[in-house]
């Protein structure tokens, strides 16, 4: 019995050794790091809280997270809902939607670069398609630069990164609403409920685990996305479209600033945590009747 | 026969076949004779030339294995830092003179005093001395450059500058904008000018500051001078212009960078624009588009409170040996080889016209004559580099430059004023200086 634990230990040590290396050891490393003044590579005091209060008096990082509550809490909400009523419609059997279902992933697995510069393209105020389009078609009077102006720049990412990550949150959420008891939705059907009642007290409690989770994963993919904004705008213009991913880079590798780039990291992550934690509280009943299952 | 194993038969194996798999590479860091090279940046003939010459440092070197990578330029200090703290950092760096104050400081690369004493009296012989003390910092020669960039210019659509009744280029900042309005038409402005915070656009607004007397950090004080009147006055031209209705539309500007702006003359979408010295030559323009480049106009009087500069010039192509090279003979090889004629030919007029040559023997060539009739003229009478200054480079560049390069996009934009933008924009800077130089 003793040897059989060993065994166990043994065998799963490879894999410990990886998380410890791979994500223990850094977060260890950037929660050290954030309180140390360190300044091109050169350590000037460890135990100090110096690199959060210059944070608080960054006029830009105050911009920072209000951009990233946007680009985090707007991105998610909006990818989710678009998720979800895509993968309603999707979940519909038809040839259309048969076609649709391979066709959606199309975004999704094209590299994060093509996409970001084809879309850079098409947004350009001079020679893109879009804005082009909008003016001879009579909807604006000049193109728009949707990329340079500070009050479009931070929604117009938002729909980009839409138009990325919500094709695999609609088709996870196509195959749950698929997975809903037929047998529930013609009762509730049968007791006079409408479209709109069948959806939201029949399909969406069934669902409940999948939406859960797919939030989650979204949030944590959104938080995470970097060069989708760094290729487009690079944070501009004039900081408009700054994140907290953007300005950590800027900060570790444009200015060397690592104490201040990694108590950014820290905050980041508290912020994230914080967030799904509320999440998942607030939808625990869903999540741990759904999970049991 | 049963196919069981005994648990001390697999842990045996396994701590056995996982000694065997980590034993080869044990061996394979104590190779020698490699030599591994990063450039980062240059013009797609560049890249091209750069990596046919190596062929030939290969066949005069067969000893040396040379393994050469490029990359993009504006990626340079992330992969570089990063290469430095995962200590794979290349033998031999080629990039920008900008960085070497900041290279220096993080100890990532050597005086190459130390390492190649006796090569360096055949690089003077061979080298242009203004261009050969673009590699020097603090009295130590870091860097072999092979070419200088110059900031800043002015490319002229010629068909657009006689449609609009002149004769000549403009020569200062009034004409500039009155010429910029007169040479506007519908869907074809007079100027434009990249505003993105891509370092290649702050270098050309540096430029226009520089020649108008103003700094962006004095190295005397330690105090970002953003708020300089001859910096302030550059962006004041950049707002006028805005204002004249010269230009693309403001949102335009900032997120159209050098590459694109001059994409966009060379279609013969604007009559002319601002950037560094190669202007339009590493990409062409369309075969109906007549163009010329001169030097950007001057101040009609300067204000700024230095004194003023011709040009402000880099080298953007320069071979620097990392302080952890494995092998500092073959890296001080590859430095040579790239000293000699032979090479830097290649900036000499066909197949690179876009570069200013490092090398003396170049300036003979007849095609840089007749592409740059101008440059060679003023090579030949001494005054090319005259009045020229280093790009700003020190300890801290790149904070500074990214907040010039914000508040360069809130006074286009029209946020800000450029007395606003500019003296923001030193607050925050002297800020991250300070902490940076403790």
């Amino acid at each position: 019995m003793q040897n059989d634990r060993l065994l166990a230990y043994f065998m799963i040590l490879p894999v410990v050794i990886a998380v410890l290396a791979f994500v223990i050891g850094p977060t260890y490393n950037v929660g050290t790091l954030s309180l140390t003044k360190i300044v091109m590579g050169q350590e000037r005091g460890f135990g100090t809280f110096s690199n959060f209060t210059a944070l608080t008096a960054d006029p830009v990082f105050w911009l920072v997270l209000k951009n990233t509550a946007i680009w985090i809490l707007g991105g998610t909400l909006l990818c989710v809902l678009v998720g979800l009523g895509v993968g309603a419609f999707l979940s519909v059997d038809s040839r259309l939607t048969t076609g649709l279902r391979a066709l959606i992933l199309l975004p999704w697995v094209l590299p994060d670069v093509v996409t970001a510069m084809a879309w850079k393209w098409m947004l350009h105020g001079q020679v893109g398609i879009i804005g082009q389009t909008l003016e001879t078609t009579g909807l604006t009077e000049e193109t728009i630069s949707f990329l340079g102006d500070p009050n479009l720049v931070m929604w117009t990412l938002v729909v980009v990164l839409i138009w990325r990550k919500m094709p695999l949150v609609a088709l996870i959420l196509c195959a749950a609403i698929r997975s809903v008891p037929d047998d529930q939705i013609e009762a509730a059907r049968m007791d006079g409920a409408t479209a709109f009642e069948r959806f939201r007290f029949v399909v969406i409690p069934n669902i409940a685990f999948s939406l859960t989770a797919v939030t989650v994963i979204s949030m944590i993919w959104i938080t995470a996305e970097f060069a989708l904004p760094w290729i487009m705008t690079g944070g501009g213009p004039a900081n408009s479209s700054q994140i907290m991913a953007t300005y950590i880079y800027q900060q570790s590798f444009e200015f060397f600033n690592w104490g201040i780039a990694s108590a950014m990291s820290v905050i980041n992550l508290v912020m994230l945590a914080s967030i799904v934690a509320l999440y998942l509280y607030i939808n625990r009943r869903s999540w741990a009747s759904e999970g049991s299952k | 026969m049963t196919n069981s194993i005994s648990r001390r038969q697999f842990l045996g194996t396994t701590a056995a076949t996982a000694l065997a798999t980590a034993t080869p590479f044990s061996g394979a860091f104590a190779g020698t004779g490699d030599l591994s090279v990063w450039k980062f940046g240059g013009t797609p003939t560049e890249v091209e030339q750069w990596a046919a010459r190596n062929e030939a440092f290969t066949a005069d070197n067969p000893d040396i294995n040379l393994n050469y990578s490029y990359f993009n330029g504006q990626i340079r200090r992330q992969k570089i830092l990063a290469g430095f703290q995962t200590r794979r950092l290349a033998d031999v760096i080629i990039a920008f003179g900008q960085d070497i104050p900041e290279f220096v400081g993080f100890d990532m690369v050597q005086p190459l005093d130390d390492i190649a004493a006796d090569k360096i009296d055949g690089w003077k012989d061979r080298l242009v001395p203004e261009v050969m003390n673009s590699g020097m910092h603090d009295g130590k020669l870091y860097g072999l450059p092979t070419y200088v960039d110059m900031a800043s210019f002015l490319a002229v659509n010629l068909d657009a500058l006689e449609e609009a009744g002149f004769d000549r280029p403009p020569a200062t900042w009034s004409e500039l904008r009155e010429y910029a309005k007169a040479m506007t038409k519908p869907g074809r402005p007079g100027l434009a000018f990249p505003a993105t915070t891509a370092p290649v656009d702050i270098n050309i607004f540096e430029g226009i500051a520089y020649a108008n007397g103003g700094r962006i950090f004095d190295e005397e004080s330690g105090k970002v001078t953003l708020d300089d009147p001859g910096v302030v006055d550059a962006l004041q031209l950049y707002v006028d212009l805005i204002a004249d209705g010269s230009t693309p539309a403001a949102t335009s500007l900032t997120e159209t960078f050098f590459r694109d702006t001059a994409q966009l003359f060379g279609q013969g979408r604007s009559a002319m624009w601002i950037g560094l010295s190669w202007l339009n030559t590493p990409w062409g323009v369309s075969e109906d588009v007549r163009w010329t480049g001169v030097p950007m106009p001057r101040p009609d009087t300067a204000s700024g409170s230095f004194a003023p500069v011709n040009a402000i010039m880099d080298p953007t192509a320069i071979l620097m040996v990392s302080s952890r090279a494995k092998n500092p003979e073959a890296a001080v090889e590859y430095l040579d080889f790239w000293s000699q004629n032979e090479q830097l030919e290649i900036w000499g007029g066909q197949p690179e016209v876009a570069r200013i040559p490092a090398g003396k023997a170049a300036w003979d060539n007849e095609e840089l004559a007749e592409v740059w009739p101008n440059w060679v003229e003023a090579y030949n009478e001494g005054s090319l580099f005259e009045g020229a200054a280093p790009m700003p480079r020190f300890i801290g560049v790149s904070a500074i430059e990214s907040a010039l390069g914000t508040a360069i996009q809130q006074a286009v934009l029209g946020q800000k004023t450029p007395l606003e933008a500019l003296t923001e924009a030193t607050k925050a800077a002297q800020t991250q200086i300070d902490l940076i130089r403790g």
